[in-house]
């Protein structure tokens, strides 16, 4: 097992010496103010047997959770999802059984009370394929889900009686460290079946109240290794790199902690000037919401990438199977429609697109969308216009029916997409060599690998919008809206009718028989 | 006088009428994000896209429509330059405009020749009713095909009454192939067309010779040419086009379950079961009171007294009785009504007449109102209102029917001049 703790400390926090302390066999740290990333790194052969199974199957597998709470994402953190569980898979064979990894997902996200997660009994029928743009990035993931889950809880709760309750020595440290992904603003779990070896990632972006306290003890085994860094992110030389610079130590290893000075180039890189963006849905939703991502205008000056590199504002949407877009309506490229929009056009899009289905029938989890959006014209901008000082892209959506409720409503979890500038950097770059490099996160693979990535923050205390969908009331016990009255009720009305006509009918039949009528049109002659 | 005086004047008004609707929507297309064309006029362009390319029309989402209809309308498909873009485009409005006036000849033609209308009334009634009626070309202009089929069902009355049995037959295979419903009117057709229709000797009194004398050569020749036609089509675009025609033009209608609200009354019940919460499977019977009266009860009653009246009937009970029903199905009996409102005790009775378009209109704005709190703001208004707008809507509905099956009885809207 592996560890690496690496605290990032933002230019204006203050460091004192006596904060890092290290001894031969452990490192102290007192109230440090900074963001925390945890990578623990277990191979194949410490897991339990159940997990296992399920990995050995998997060419690749990685999870990303991103907390509903609004955090601020800094380099080299600065990628985001939005909030929810996202799930990509790559079976090792394509037809390999996929029931034990359904079942695994079914404990990671817990009894759910939302009618609407989508249960996954067989990966083919509620996961999605994403788009692959082109066979050059085949960096895609032929598997993908997504479900909204707010707490990590269960996902805690089963590493503990798994993972912690293998391990012999380190069983309470385990407990511990688990117990702390609850409070984290993201977690990452990778698995690939080239590196053999399970990765673990929490990253906190702010610390607990006091600073972080806490103390890294010397491992027991030999083949377990704790690495820590105290870290500072500047802009590098070129504008595709990261420069870090700070203390970095390898405890029971090193003797003192060792200063240190590096770069490397980065897809993700933080906007130098803040820049946020604020989702909603304006009221009232009816059964067709429109989206709205309003960014300060201030908010929409080009990022600072090479000025060769080709720059564009994207947003990507994850939409539960409970909300969708039409795809004819949002691929058009009628001008009027996207400039009264503020979109350029539709990129990607994957999952289920079904227009007329209701969500009871709908079986994968739901959709993604890639869109580029339009940005204020330079001169515009120049101008410094007194117009509002918003800019607003929105996308028009649509309800799908969801099943009866006694209360005549449902709530629809819609996460806040994603908003970046994706830039073409100028060469070949490698950014694999970055340490802290992030990949699969959805929207990552829709571009090529030399692409820049600037994410906009989510501007807002809670990064999720709750719709109310309206529904069939229906009331259980002795209330006004039962099934039955319904049943009944039209029942009724459909057979007296009928009968209502039948006898008009008898009545003619009666009178005049049903043979043909030889009376001449008297009305006619009226006229 | 003057204006309905002369048939030219009736119809270049109607078709300057669509023209201007048609210059109209491509300028409000192309300087509105809010489109005058119709959603389902994308979903034919898109096919015949897919047709023009060697694809097949089902590669569109949501085309559940015969090829036929992407065939007629590849001309869309044209590439070209600005302005020739936009007259490629709007051939099919043009088609289905063109439709709607030529319907509205052959129906003026009908009760000129058949009924002996004086041109002028005629002119009237089919002005007032189709030809000028603002819904009409608008929603052709829109380009929807609904216009397609007004034209088919005045051609296959056309045919019928001009007695041109195997031409009517093969209109009729044509109409079912392109949007089912049509096949009600050829069980009133081969009712109506008895023996003594083609001026034969009538059959003897016994049953058995009852039975044979029903076995005429127009009903053979009339089925004949309607199965025929019907077959002939099916196999072609079977054979172009495999499953994915039949399911998408046959099966997905029949199959459907329409769970999303419309002005049908067993709409609230269709998404109650649709969901699961239903105890009675009382919807899976639905076809029974609606087959029972279209297909027996109406045309063996009224089609021998008035062959267009019962036409209107089967119709306005197909409509009625549907399990699922949108504005658009209203269009499919306003081009029988020149047939039978001259006549009706609607038009007799001016306060019959007003209270029932009162009623259906009132029906029809408690249900809009109630779906439009559904569908904008998001209110939950499936029960009560929706429910009740839906039964109170179908009321009206078969009260009227009431009206047109008395009317029908009496001989309204039936043929005057002796046969031939």
């Amino acid at each position: 097992m592996k560890q690496r703790i690496t605290f990032i400390q933002r230019v204006d926090a203050g460091f004192d010496p006596q904060q890092a302390v290290l001894t031969a066999s452990s490192l102290s740290i007192r109230s440090l103010d900074a963001v925390r990333e945890d990578r623990i790194t277990v191979g194949l052969d410490e897991l339990p047997e159940e997990l296992r199974a399920v990995l050995e199957q998997s060419h690749e597998f990685h999870l990303r959770w991103a907390s509903e709470r609004s955090f601020d994402a800094v380099a080299p953190f600065s990628s985001r999802v939005s909030p929810g569980l996202h799930v990509h898979y790559t079976p090792l064979q394509p037809e390999s059984s996929s029931e034990a990894l359904c079942a695994l997902l079914r404990t990671v996200v817990g009894p759910n009370k939302d009618a609407q997660y989508k249960d996954c009994s067989k990966l083919e029928d509620s996961f999605v394929t994403p788009p692959l743009l082109s066979t050059q990035f085949a960096s895609s993931d032929s598997l993908q889900y997504y479900t909204h889950l707010p707490s990590t809880q269960s996902l805690v709760r089963y590493i503990q009686n798994t993972v912690c309750n293998q391990s012999r020595t380190d069983g309470p440290e385990c407990h511990t460290r688990a117990d702390a992904l609850l409070s984290a603003d993201s977690v990452d779990i990778d698995y690939d079946s080239i590196s053999h070896a399970l990765t673990v990632s929490g990253l906190w972006t702010s610390p607990p109240t006091g600073g972080w306290t806490d103390q890294f003890q010397k491992p027991a085994s030999a083949a377990d290794q704790i690495e820590f860094g105290l870290l500072g992110a500047d802009p590098g030389l070129e504008p595709e790199e990261i420069k870090m610079g700070g203390l970095l130590a390898v405890v029971g290893q090193d003797e003192k902690l060792k200063p240190t000075m590096f770069s490397f180039p980065s897809r993700h890189q933080p906007l130098t000037e803040p820049s946020s963006y604020a989702v909603s849905f304006a009221p009232p939703t009816g059964l067709h919401p429109t989206m709205s991502i309003s960014m300060p205008r201030s908010s929409l000056k080009r990022p600072p990438a090479p000025s060769d590199a080709t720059c564009a504002l994207h947003t990507y949407l994850t939409l539960p199977s409970t909300i969708f877009g039409d795809q004819y309506q949002l691929a058009t490229t009628d001008p009027l429609f996207l400039e009264s929009h503020n979109l350029v056009a539709l990129r990607a899009l994957a999952g289920e697109m079904d227009l007329e289905a209701p969500d009871w029938v709908v079986q994968r989890w739901g959709s993604n969308w890639l869109l580029e959006l339009a940005t204020p014209l330079e001169a515009e901008d120049a101008a410094t216009t007194p117009g509002p000082s918003n800019w607003t892209a929105t996308i028009p959506l649509h309800l799908r029916y969801l099943p009866p409720s006694e209360t005549g409503h449902r709530t629809a979890y819609i996460p806040w997409p994603v908003v970046f500038w994706a830039c073409t950097a100028e060469d070949e770059t490698n950014m694999g060599v970055n340490p802290f490099d992030r990949t699969n996160l959805g929207w990552d693979s829709l571009f090529g690998p030399q692409t820049l990535f600037y994410q906009l923050q989510p501007a807002g205390g809670r990064l999720v919008e709750e719709i109310d969908v309206p529904v069939l009331r229906l009331e259980g016990g002795d209330g006004y809206f039962q099934s039955k009255y319904i049943e009944f009720g039209t029942c009724v009305v459909i057979s007296l009718g009928f009968m209502w006509v039948l006898w008009q009918l008898a009545r003619v039949a009666w009178s005049s028989g049903v043979g043909n009528t030889r009376t001449e049109d008297v009305h006619d002659k009226k006229e | 006088m003057t204006l309905f005086g002369s048939p030219a004047r009736v119809f270049l008004a109607a078709t300057a009428l669509r023209l201007i609707l048609l210059a109209y929507g491509g300028w409000q297309d192309a300087h509105s994000a809010v489109k005058y064309t119709d959603i389902d006029y994308m979903v034919f362009t898109d096919a015949a896209r897919y047709v023009a390319k060697g694809e097949s029309p089902y590669a569109r989402d949501t085309y559940r429509y015969t090829p036929l209809l992407a065939w007629m309308l590849l001309p869309t498909a044209w590439e070209g330059a600005a302005p020739w873009s936009t007259l490629t485009f709007a051939f099919g409005k043009v088609l289905f405009a063109l439709s709607d006036v030529l319907a509205g000849w052959l129906v003026v033609q009908l009760l000129v020749r058949c009924y002996r209308f004086p041109v002028e009334r005629a002119l009237r009634y089919v002005a007032a009713v189709w030809l000028w009626n603002p819904m009409v070309a608008n929603i052709s202009t829109r380009g929807s095909s609904e216009g397609l089929l007004g034209v088919l069902v005045a051609a296959l009355l056309w045919a019928t009454l001009t007695k041109r049995s195997i031409l009517a037959g093969f209109i009729l295979g044509l109409a079912v192939h392109f949007k089912i419903y049509p096949f009600i009117y050829g069980v009133s057709i081969l009712w109506w067309w008895d023996a003594e229709r083609d001026g034969l000797a009538m059959a003897g009194s016994g049953l058995l010779s009852k039975a044979l004398g029903f076995v005429t050569p127009s009903r053979v020749k009339f089925t004949a040419a309607a199965l025929a036609s019907f077959v002939a089509l099916n196999l072609v675009m079977y054979i172009q086009y495999g499953q994915p025609f039949l399911h998408h033009t046959f099966f997905h209608h029949l199959t459907r379950i329409d769970h999303r609200h419309n002005f049908s009354p067993y709409s609230t019940l269709l998404y109650l079961s649709a969901a699961g919460g239903a105890e009675t499977r009382f919807e899976a019977l639905a076809f029974l009171p609606q087959l029972i009266l279209v297909v027996v009860a109406v045309p063996l009653v009224l089609a021998k007294k008035s062959l267009t009246t019962a036409m209107l009937a089967q119709t306005f009970t197909f409509v009625s009785f549907n399990k699922v029903c949108t504005s658009q199905y209203f269009l499919w009996y306003l081009i029988l009504l020149p047939f039978y409102l001259p006549s009706s005790s609607l038009i007799r009775k001016p306060t019959l007449g007003v209270s029932a378009t009162i009623l259906w209109i009132v029906g029809q704005a408690l249900w809009l109102h109630q779906g439009y709190n559904l569908e904008f703001l998001g209110l939950p208004s499936f029960v009560p209102g929706l429910f009740l707008a839906g039964l109170f809507f179908f009321a009206v509905n078969v009260w009227i029917l009431g009206i047109i099956v008395q009317d029908g009885g009496d001989g309204s809207g039936e043929i005057t001049v002796a046969q031939k």
